[in-house]
């Protein structure tokens, strides 16, 4: 009988979707619980590094270690001009002191200074940038992303502060 | 059901068997005992390729024991993993070789599941109806892979560290979906505790669980179908019907265990001898490690992402390398599907070259990764 048979399509078709319903309602809250949370992580704008410039010098042997910036990790260099500065006894400038996020920008590996070679390397897959974080050859597809550097003297008033001793203090651009 | 004829049944005689008739008949054993009897491997010049599953196996109860018994001491926190597997290598009596051993076993393993597919691609024993046999088989080799690199992030040192963040990092370079597939593998943008707890649970639960449920699969149907018999044998014998065979019970299981003591003893040497390093504890602000490596199953990845450009026609190193291998992934799981031509056909021919390219490639690879 064609009635009976629509109800019976009808009640068939009330059974699936109650169990489309019933599986969403299970796997729903599952695929919800796999995504991660908010990272907790510092969002720091600003801090003082654990360094002063002099401390940079490429004869203080291998590069100084990364530092914890906003959870991720900070590179200072000194650059050639401020290597010279520091040298000659001058005031260094803002930009004598670069500061990148050490994040290799190929596949998240953290980069070391190499002072005897001028540059800064990742051990991975062998990615160079330059002292500016200009990815030079290997992998890496862009350039480190770049701190804003402020030098601040640390002399009490009526001294003159010593090249190299200054606070490095490295912010967010943005 | 028809009774079984009278000598399928245990002598019931005395008290021992008396028992063992009680357990025939309560679980069905007779069922047991024909499905055994059925079995039989065949006998040519390639039979010992046949062993490459059953070791495998083996290997795999090993990690299971092994794998069981570490869980009683490690802790999986960034806090306490390190400091958990030092205690179990230092303090723990005998917990440097049960370490060892799973560290060993597990490199092997993934070893063995290499020749095993590479055996049965040589002798095509992915053909009808044997295609779903091989598609698990291929499932079961990404599995325990993911084991592998899972099970390298766990004590949390500095070169396990760096892997997970590269290897995640190569999971985030799949185009449309990597940053969603990244952070599910993170359980966040980096790699912390939660990408630790993520990473113990898929190792010890949930590819564990994913193991059994398809290696029921292929072995139920490794019984159903029974061994396959190169073209080049039955033709040479006449049929494939004319090839000797041996019974599995107890000819080929005691080969098999033959295998598998020798087997314990190389692991014994290799964890006594060369005890599993752990080095220093990670350090997410440190400056990635020289000579950061993957393991050796993995460094031909690592060394194709070495040796290509940042660029090529517009496409970046890591897309570029992900597409490739996840290309040569597809292909390996459709070998059935690709090759289903006559014995000597074009296709065959194609595929034959393919493979040789690609073992060469993986064997170059894997030794210039690990000269460099």
């Amino acid at each position: 009988m064609p009635e009976s048979s629509s109800r019976r399509r009808w009640l068939l078709r009330s059974l699936q979707a109650s169990i489309a319903a019933t599986l969403a309602a299970v796997f729903y809250p599952v695929v919800r619980f796999l995504r991660p949370r908010e990272a907790t992580s510092s969002g720091a704008q600003e801090v003082v590094a654990p360094y002063r410039p002099s401390e940079l010098k490429p004869d203080a042997g291998r590069g100084p270690r990364p530092f914890n910036f906003g959870g991720k990790p900070c590179l200072l260099v000194l650059s050639p001009d401020g290597e010279k500065r520091l040298a000659e006894g001058q005031k260094l400038l803002d930009g004598d002191v670069k500061a990148f996020n050490a994040i290799c920008t190929h596949l998240d590996c953290t980069v070391e200074y190499r002072p005897e070679k001028a540059d800064i390397f990742c051990n991975c897959h062998n990615g160079v940038y330059d002292l500016n974080g200009t990815n030079i050859s290997g992998p890496p597809p862009r350039p480190l992303e770049a701190y804003k550097v402020t030098l601040r003297g640390t002399a009490k008033p009526g001294e003159t502060a010593k090249p190299g001793q200054e606070e490095i203090i490295v912010s967010r651009t943005t | 059901m028809s009774p079984a004829p009278p000598n399928d049944r245990p002598d019931a005689t005395g008290r021992w068997g008396r028992l063992k008739a009680f357990f025939f008949e309560r679980l069905g054993l007779e069922d047991l005992r024909a499905l055994a009897a059925k079995k039989r491997v065949p006998i040519h010049q390639t039979t010992i390729f046949y062993f490459l599953g059953g070791m495998a196996l083996f290997l795999f109860a090993i990690q299971v024991i092994t794998g069981a018994l570490l869980s009683l001491y490690y802790k999986p926190s960034p806090d306490q993993a390190f400091e958990s597997v030092r205690a179990i290598m230092t303090e723990v009596d005998y917990g440097w070789l049960i370490r060892s051993i799973h560290s060993w076993s597990a490199n092997l393993l993934i070893g063995v599941i290499f020749l095993h597919l590479l055996t049965t691609y040589i002798m095509r024993a992915y053909r009808a109806p044997r295609e779903i046999t091989w598609i698990t088989g291929v499932l079961l080799l990404v599995v325990f892979l993911a084991f592998g690199f899972s099970g390298y992030l766990l004590p949390w040192n500095e070169l396990s560290f760096f892997a997970t963040k590269v290897g995640t990092a190569i999971v985030g370079a799949v185009p449309l979906v990597g940053e969603q597939l990244l952070l599910l593998a993170r359980s966040g943008k980096e790699v912390t505790g939660d990408t630790l707890a993520r990473f113990y649970s898929l190792h010890v639960v949930i590819l564990p669980v994913a193991t059994f449920a398809i290696l029921g699969v292929h072995l139920f149907l490794v019984q159903k179908h029974g061994m396959s018999i190169p073209d080049r044998v039955a033709e040479r014998r006449g049929g494939a019907d004319k090839v000797p065979s041996m019974p599995f019970v107890p000819d080929f299981l005691v080969r098999d265990m033959v295998g598998w003591y020798l087997a314990l003893g190389i692991l014994a040497v290799l964890a006594a001898l060369y005890p599993w390093e752990l080095a220093l504890k990670a350090d997410p602000m440190a400056s990635t490690p020289e000579g950061t490596k993957p393991e050796w199953y993995f460094l031909f990845m690592f060394q194709t992402l070495r040796a290509t450009p940042a660029e090529v026609w517009g496409i970046e190193n890591d897309v570029l390398v992900v597409l490739f291998f996840a290309f040569v992934g597809l292909v390996v799981l459709l070998v059935p599907f690709l090759d289903g031509g006559a014995p000597r056909g074009r296709t065959r021919q194609v595929f034959n070259v393919l493979v040789v390219a690609a073992v060469i490639f993986f064997i170059v690879m894997t030794a210039w990764g690990l000269l460099e």
